[in-house]
Parts: structure tokens; C-alpha cells; sequence
């Protein structure tokens, strides 16, 4: 029978309501997804990091570490609230005379997440396979100076350094020191991302579901015998983003339940105005610093890099720039780390001197005023990069005694030229571990100086090697000191902010104060959502 | 020569020139990512490592070759069905394009429906009471939303009715919840949720489709209705139109049965072209929406300079706009014989 147009119409429309009407039926009778416990103590977490390699020997990145002390140990551990390696998987580790060769004693009872007891010989597997693999994305430059890993028993296991080394306890609380289930874990290649099954480790967590630039799935570890014992929360989820603003949006809405890394200054400024959400704010070990080179005209003299650190305007760029979500910096190693001082501070003031720039200028027969082109880089460090060296031109400037002009490169560019051919320039630094000595030794040593920048003085070196070698943190921080002092009279580099940790939370998450703090881990497994 | 044997000669003609499109486009891509300054190395470890670790890694992965050799090894690995591994996260293009091809795919799929859907509906009335209010008000919309650049559209939607109504999700294919606990089978959320019988996966996974499929569907869509409303014009100005007015149809069936349906033959050509720029179009609204499409992962890739992963996923687009105008050049070439070779 051929049904009139219009009656076609009402039929099919009939029909549709009829499919919609079964949808919604059978929508309203299935069961909600968040029904159990564990998903409703779920803590929802959004960042702007990326992924490389779950596996600890495939990454150098802090959006992999982030998500390795999820699921993984180490030896030795830092512990909320404190910036010394604690024992974690080791109950102690010691170094011999000359400190060259570390042995660590293993905590017995120890059980990966899929049952396998953890011994020395996953230890040696661990650090073996990082060199082995020896990947390109990967952390062995950190174990650069371990020659050999040798056990003794289930129990213990000794490091043999090629050159002393006292921060050897804090290169094993790195993502170098993770440590792997040699029954799963292959000893020359990694495992892939994917294959959750076998990204085993002895952490708070397991990782039960991962999707590349998406999603990271954690489940409670059962096994884990971790800092607290017990974990806050029934597990997490970490949603990745390419923006930060849509993050903002997905935090004030409530999609997720906190961000950490990052936000630009200006949307942390209006997160912490917004209802519902806490700005926590701690010290960071970030830090910012223009790198001038000692071989290049005009800052081959040291009478303009003098100059250039009366005039730094570190205030103005952590006041205007950053609404004060940083702390203006006087030394490399930042405020908080063990064996910080002022050093910048105690030469050349608080605060912009004139004068002072002036009379050193003079003094050093100088011309004025000085042409000097800044380099500095618009996207890697974040976009207040502009409005901060744009500060540094203005009260460079503002002074009469420098001629600034500004240039930028996009980072690709940038970070292959650097000292070869910029004569001022931006860079930014985040620690391996969190000791003052990382602050020190990758600037200022002769052969171990990245900048490229020229800079060599046979003293600092001496004070580096002494430093390294020293058998007390006492005399560690005696070096520290020594080299930080050096280091603001030859003023090679120009330190000036170190950064905040930031992390925003929703109302509904606690204890986020109890994991800020100078090691800059978000320990997650502190948290409690209510 | 007969009908079929010339649409024989004309379709292997055009897959035929397939290979030098390919070629010339996988040389290009090779080229400018190589000229652009940096390489993947640099990029994530320059300003941290010293340079003799960056010199030794770009050495490891064969970048201080000739570029002729590197070009050789990319084009040998293509043949070979092989679009390598990307450097920075060490992930086969392949899956790349499997995975976040498939979020790329219904992303596109629902803003087309949109697109056509709005051309349609917005076209049609504008064409029927041509120089009205009605049509005027279609015309300007349809430039304006054309006009309009895809991702600030996208974050009006967002505070509008994702902020400040609160009525939307602004972001993903799914909450994180749902997605956690989502079967994969097809890659294609969507899909995959009417597979497992997931009605509340549905729900939220429509939900979180309605914003980046109607921003992306909209802005297409002004080029549909400004060639839907000419085309109807066109049409209702046609003799078959008068002597069916004048054989006493009624004047609403006239234009719905007779000048629309005649009306719309030209667009399906476009409809396949605009496909092209929907791709296009994808990039900009997967990143705004933090949508893991193959545009969101091309513009981090981009950043990280991971040559394998750009090269991999612009090909992909390549290709795929290149299947699609094959598609309506044969759908055309057996309409019309006229466009055959």
C-alpha cells in the first residue's frame, strides 16, 4: 500500500520517538558509572604535561616522572616535607672512604604489584638495563659516573662509581634509580606504554589503563608498603590537556578535581579568585636566569655584567609579571635547598642600584650606553616570557647605561644556538634532584657548563671537584656556599626568579598541603576527595 | 567507444595519478620538516643536556645524516607500509592513526551531519522566500559563522553553554569516569558504547559530542547554505518547475519534491571537497576542545618537531582528502560522461 507523504512523515517520527522513548527507558535503568567506592574516591587530576615513556629507563620528562613515582620505588625516597633521600626499598645506603663505591642495604618483605618479591637482583636489573637501552628520550646521562652494580646476597647491593660522588643518594631517588621486576621488565628494550600489565613496580599504584595524550588509569597497589602504608584515595585518573584554558574551564566546572602543571600566571590568578577552588602555593625549585657570555662584546667584560645585576628588576617581573606567583631569586640554588645564600643579594642589592651600575661601568672605562641584544625564547617557557623580558629591557633602559634591543627565536632554533651565538639569553632550570650541587655543577664547571657560554674559572672548578667528593653534608655546604660567592663576582649567569609549586583543587580534595614542598612531587597517594 | 569502457579508462587514469599526488606530498612534508629549524632531539633536551649528549642522540637516530639518506630511509619505510615509530613517546604512527584516527572520524562524521543539516534546512528557506527577512537573515548568518575562526567560536560555545549554563561538557570524547571504564573495540567511542549496550556511556559520550561537532558543523555549514540557497534559485527559475505550478501541484511541493531534491545534486560534489577543509578545520577544534583526534596529536607532535609523527598523520590527511575526491570524481564522471577523460 503507498502511504500518503504526509502519513510517511508522522510514521517515521512515530518511530523515532518510539527509538528515543527506549533509549531513555533503558538509559534511566542502567546502572550509573560512578556506583562503587572506589570510583566515587576517584581523584580526578588535569594537566598540560605529556607522556613519554611509562618505562623509567624511556624518559626524562617530568609528565613521565610524574606518573613513575605513581608506580614505582626507590631505594632511597623524598619524603613529603623533606629534600634529604630517606630510606624507602633500601633502609640505608653507605659510601666508602672515598666515596666511590655505595652499598645499600634492601628492606625484606618487599612484593611487586603482581606478587614477585623484590630483591637485590631486580636492583641491578633496574640501573643495568638503563645503560643497556640506553635510550634517546632516557635518563642514563644521570648515571653517567656508575661503572658497575654488584649484589651480595638477596639484600644488598653496591654501587661502584667511576669518580666520587656525595649526591650518589640523590641520583638514586631520580627516575634513574627506579627500580623494575627483572622477571618482566626486558633487559634492552622498553616496555610499551600500552602494555599496563607489565608496568609493574612496587608504588602506591598500578597503572590499569593508559591512553597515549588522554587518560592514565591508577588502581590501588595491594602490595604497596610505601610511605604511609595506606592510601587517602581509591585511585585516580590524570586527563592530559593540550590547553591549558580548556583545563581551567574543566576545573571550574568540576570535570575535574584539580590541576597541577600548568597554568599561565594570569589563570592562576583568576582560579584563585573562584569559588569552589584553593590556589595552594609552596616553594618551588624552578628557576629563571639570563646566561651571559663571557666571550662575546660587551659582556666579555665584567664591568657590564656587574652593571646588568645592579639593574635587574626581579621584583618588577615577579610582581607585574607574575602576580607574585614567583620569588625573586639572588643565588642559583633557590631559597629553601640546603646551602642557599643571597650571594647576588649580599654583592649587589636587593633591589636596582643606578649608581652603582653606573660607577662600575665607569670604572671599567665602559662607554655608555651599552648596546646589548637579549635573546630570549616565546613559547617553551610560557607566554609571560615576553612581558618579562620586556621588564628587563625597561629598567635596563630605564637607566641610560644600556641600549637594549630584544630578539627571540622559537625553541627549536633557540636551544641549538644558545652561547654559540647569543650574547645574553633566557634560560630556565629544573632540577634532577633537589640539592643546591644541581644548580651549581651543570653552570659553572668547565666541562660540565650546557650554556655554551664560555665561562670557565679554574677556582670554581677546584671548589666542584672538592664538593663532590666530600664526605659530609656539612662540607658539601661549605663548597656550595664558596661557589655561589664565585659565582655572583664573575656573574657569568644572572639568576632571578625561582618558581612557586602551584596546584589548584577543588573543594572537595584535602591534604594538598601536606605534598608541597621543595621536592616539587605531586604525591597523590596523600590526597583524600570527599 | 562505449559508455563503460571510457569510465574504465577514466578510473584508471585517476587512480593512476594517485601515486605522483602521494609522492610529491610525502617529499614535501619530508622537506619542510627538515628545514624547519630544530630537530625532535633539540627540541625536548636542548637548555638541560650539554650539547655533546644532544650531538650524540641526534647521531643515534641518524639526523647528522645526509638528508638525502634520511630521505631514502623515510621513502623505503612508506613503500614498506612502515610509518615508523614516533621519536618523543615512542609510539607506532600506525596505532596514531588508528586510535586517534577513529576520535578524528566521529568527530568529523557528526559535524558533517551538522554542516549538511544546517545548509539544508538554512539553505532551503533562504532559497524559497529569496530577498526576504527570512533569506537575509540566512545569508548573514551563513557568512558570519563562515567568517568566524572555528576555535573562538568553540570557546564561546564552551563558556556559554559549558561555563556559564552549565548545560554541556567542554572537553574530551567522554568524562574521565566513562572512559575509564569504556571498552575499546572501535576506537570510536560512540560506537563502542552501543556495542557494550552502555546507554549512560552513550548518553555522556553524545553529550560531550553535541559542542565540537556543532562548532566544527556550523562553520562548515555557511558554505552550504549559500550554495544550497543559489541552487534552489536556480532551480525554481527552470521550466519543469513552471509547468509543474502550472499543472495545479501544490506550490510546497514544488519546491520540496521537485526544485530542492534537483537543487541538491551539485552539493554532494562539494559535500566531499568541503571534507578537505573539515580536516582542516578538526585541528583547530580538537585542540581547543582537547578533543585526541589525529589534529590534536599533529599539533603537539608539531611542537615536540617529531619528524615520524608529523610525517605519518599529514600523509594520512593526504590521503584521505585524496580517496574522497576520488570518490566524487567517479560519482560525477558516471552521472556525467562529460567529465570523463
Amino acid at each position: 500500500m503507498h502511504l500518503r507523504p504526509r502519513l510517511r512523515y508522522l510514521v517515521v517520527l512515530g518511530l523515532a520517538g518510539l527509538v528515543l522513548a527506549a533509549v531513555g527507558v533503558t538509559a534511566a535503568q542502567s546502572k550509573p558509572l560512578a556506583a562503587n567506592h572506589s570510583t566515587a574516591s576517584t581523584i580526578l587530576d588535569g594537566t598540560t604535561d605529556t607522556v613519554t615513556n611509562v618505562d623509567p629507563a624511556g624518559n626524562y620528562d617530568y609528565g613521565s616522572g610524574t606518573v613513575d613515582i605513581l608506580i614505582y620505588q626507590h631505594l632511597l625516597d623524598l619524603n613529603a616535607g623533606s629534600t634529604i633521600p630517606a630510606p624507602s626499598l633500601a633502609t640505608g645506603c653507605k659510601a666508602n672512604a672515598s666515596v666511590t663505591v655505595w652499598t645499600c642495604t634492601l628492606r625484606k618483605g618487599v612484593k611487586f604489584s603482581n606478587g614477585d618479591p623484590f630483591t637485590s637482583t631486580d636492583v641491578k636489573w633496574s640501573f643495568d638495563r638503563v645503560n643497556k637501552i640506553h635510550d634517546p628520550s632516557g635518563i642514563w646521562g644521570l648515571i653517567s659516573n656508575l661503572k658497575s652494580v654488584t649484589t651480595s646476597g638477596p639484600y644488598s647491593v653496591s654501587f661502584h662509581l667511576s669518580t666520587a660522588q656525595s649526591t650518589w643518594p640523590y641520583i638514586l631517588a631520580t627516575g634513574a634509580g627506579e627500580i623494575v621486576d627483572h622477571k618482566v621488565y626486558p633487559a634492552t628494550k622498553l616496555v610499551a606504554n600500552t602494555d599496563v600489565k607489565d608496568l609493574v613496580g612496587t608504588g602506591p599504584y598500578t597503572l590499569s589503563k593508559f591512553t597515549p595524550g588522554q587518560q592514565a588509569v591508577f588502581a590501588p597497589n595491594p602490595n604497596y608498603a610505601g610511605e604511609n602504608g595506606k592510601l587517602a584515595n581509591g585511585g585516580l585518573i590524570i586527563t592530559y590537556y593540550s590547553k591549558s584554558s580548556t583545563m581551567k574551564l574543566d576545573l571550574q566546572k568540576g570535570t575535574i578535581d584539580m590541576a597541577f602543571r600548568d597554568f599561565t600566571p594570569t589563570e592562576y590568578t583568576a582560579l584563585g579568585k573562584t569559588s569552589g577552588v584553593t590556589l595552594y602555593k609552596g616553594k618551588g625549585v624552578g628557576i629563571r636566569y639570563l646566561v651571559l657570555n663571557v666571550k662575546r662584546a660587551p659582556t666579555n667584560k665584567l664591568a657590564v655584567r656587574k652593571a646588568i645585576a645592579y639593574l635587574f628588576p626581579r621584583q618588577d617581573i615577579a610582581t607585574r609579571v607574575y602576580h607574585g606567583q614567583v620569588q625573586p631569586l639572588y643565588s642559583m640554588p633557590p631559597a629553601g635547598l640546603p646551602g642557599h645564600t643571597n650571594a647576588f643579594g649580599e654583592l649587589y642589592g636587593m633591589a636596582p642600584n643606578a649608581a652603582k651600575a653606573k660607577a662600575v661601568l665607569a670604572a671599567g672605562h665602559i662607554k655608555t650606553p651599552v648596546p646589548l641584544t637579549v635573546w630570549w625564547t616565546p613559547s617553551h617557557y610560557g607566554d609571560a616570557s615576553a612581558d618579562e623580558y620586556t621588564e628587563i629591557q625597561r629598567s635596563l633602559n630605564a637607566s641610560g647605561l644600556f641600549k637594549v634591543t630584544l630578539k627571540s627565536a622559537e625553541w627549536a632554533t633557540y636551544s641549538k644556538t644558545l652561547g654559540t651565538q647569543y650574547g645574553a639569553f633566557q634560560l630556565g632550570w629544573f632540577p634532577d634532584y633537589p640539592d643546591a650541587e644541581d644548580y651549581i655543577t651543570p653552570f659553572y664547571g668547565t666541562k660540565s657548563n650546557f650554556t655554551s657560554n664560555g665561562y670557565s674559572n679554574a677556582k670554581m672548578d677546584a671548589i666542584i671537584k672538592n664538593e663532590e667528593g666530600a664526605k659530609t653534608l656539612a662540607q658539601r655546604l661549605t663548597y656550595i656556599k664558596q661557589a655561589q660567592v664565585i659565582a655572583a663576582q664573575d656573574a657569568p649567569i644572572i639568576p632571578y626568579w625561582q618558581n612557586s609549586m602551584l596546584v589548584v583543587g577543588r573543594s572537595n580534595i584535602h591534604n594538598m598541603k601536606k605534598t608541597i614542598d621543595l621536592d616539587y612531587l605531586m604525591r597523590f597517594w596523600l590526597l583524600s576527595k570527599s | 567507444m562505449n559508455q563503460g569502457s571510457s569510465l574504465k579508462r577514466y578510473a584508471i587514469t585517476r587512480l593512476a595519478l594517485v601515486v605522483p599526488m602521494v609522492f610529491i606530498l610525502l617529499t614535501l612534508v619530508f622537506l619542510l620538516m627538515r628545514v624547519a629549524p630544530g630537530n625532535p632531539v633539540s627540541a625536548s633536551l636542548g637548555g638541560h643536556a650539554p650539547p655533546a649528549v644532544i650531538k650524540e642522540i641526534s647521531h643515534q637516530l641518524g639526523y647528522d645524516k645526509p638528508v638525502y639518506v634520511q630521505y631514502g630511509h623515510y621513502l623505503g619505510q612508506i613503500i614498506r607500509g612502515n610509518f615508523g615509530t614516533t621519536i618523543s613517546d615512542r609510539r607506532s604512527v600506525g596505532s596514531i592513526i588508528l586510535v586517534n584516527g577513529a576520535a578524528t572520524l566521529e568527530l568529523t562524521f557528526f559535524a558533517m551531519i551538522v554542516a549538511v543539516f544546517v545548509g539544508m534546512l538554512i539553505g532551503l528557506l533562504s532559497g524559497r522566500y529569496r530577498d526576504s527577512p527570512l533569506d537575509t537573515g540566512g545569508r548573514l548568518f551563513g557568512i558570519v559563522v563562515y567568517a568566524t575562526p572555528v576555535f573562538f567560536l568553540g570557546l564561546l560555545a564552551q563558556l556559554i553553554f559549558g561555563v556559564w549554563l552549565g548545560w554541556l561538557p567542554i572537553s574530551d570524547q567522554a568524562s574521565p569516569i566513562t572512559q575509564a571504564l569504556l571498552q575499546t573495540h572501535t576506537n570510536i567511542f560512540f560506537l563502542d558504547a552501543i556495542i557494550d549496550g552502555n546507554w549512560s556511556a552513550l548518553w555522556d559520550i553524545t553529550q560531550h559530542l553535541i559542542l565540537p561537532a556543532t562548532t566544527l558543523g556550523i562553520v562548515y555549514g555557511g558554505v552550504f547554505i549559500r550554495l544550497i540557497r543559489v541552487n534552489v534559485i536556480r532551480t525554481m527559475k527552470e521550466d519543469y518547475i513552471e509547468a509543474a505550478r502550472a499543472r495545479g501541484i501544490k506550490e510546497r511541493s514544488v519546491v520540496y519534491h521537485h526544485a530542492f531534491r534537483n537543487a541538491l545534486v551539485p552539493v554532494i560534489t562539494v559535500v566531499g571537497l568541503q571534507l578537505a577543509l573539515l580536516l582542516g578545520g578538526a585541528i583547530l577544534t580538537e585542540t581547543t576542545f582537547n578533543w585526541p583526534g589525529l589534529g590534536h596529536e599533529l599539533y603537539i607532535y608539531l611542537q615536540n618537531r617529531d619528524y615520524a609523527a608529523v610525517q605519518g598523520i599529514v600523509v594520512v590527511f593526504a590521503l584521505v582528502v585524496v580517496a574522497a575526491s576520488i570518490v566524487i570524481d567517479f560519482a560525477n564522471a558516471f552521472i556525467d560522461p562529460r567529465v570523463r577523460y
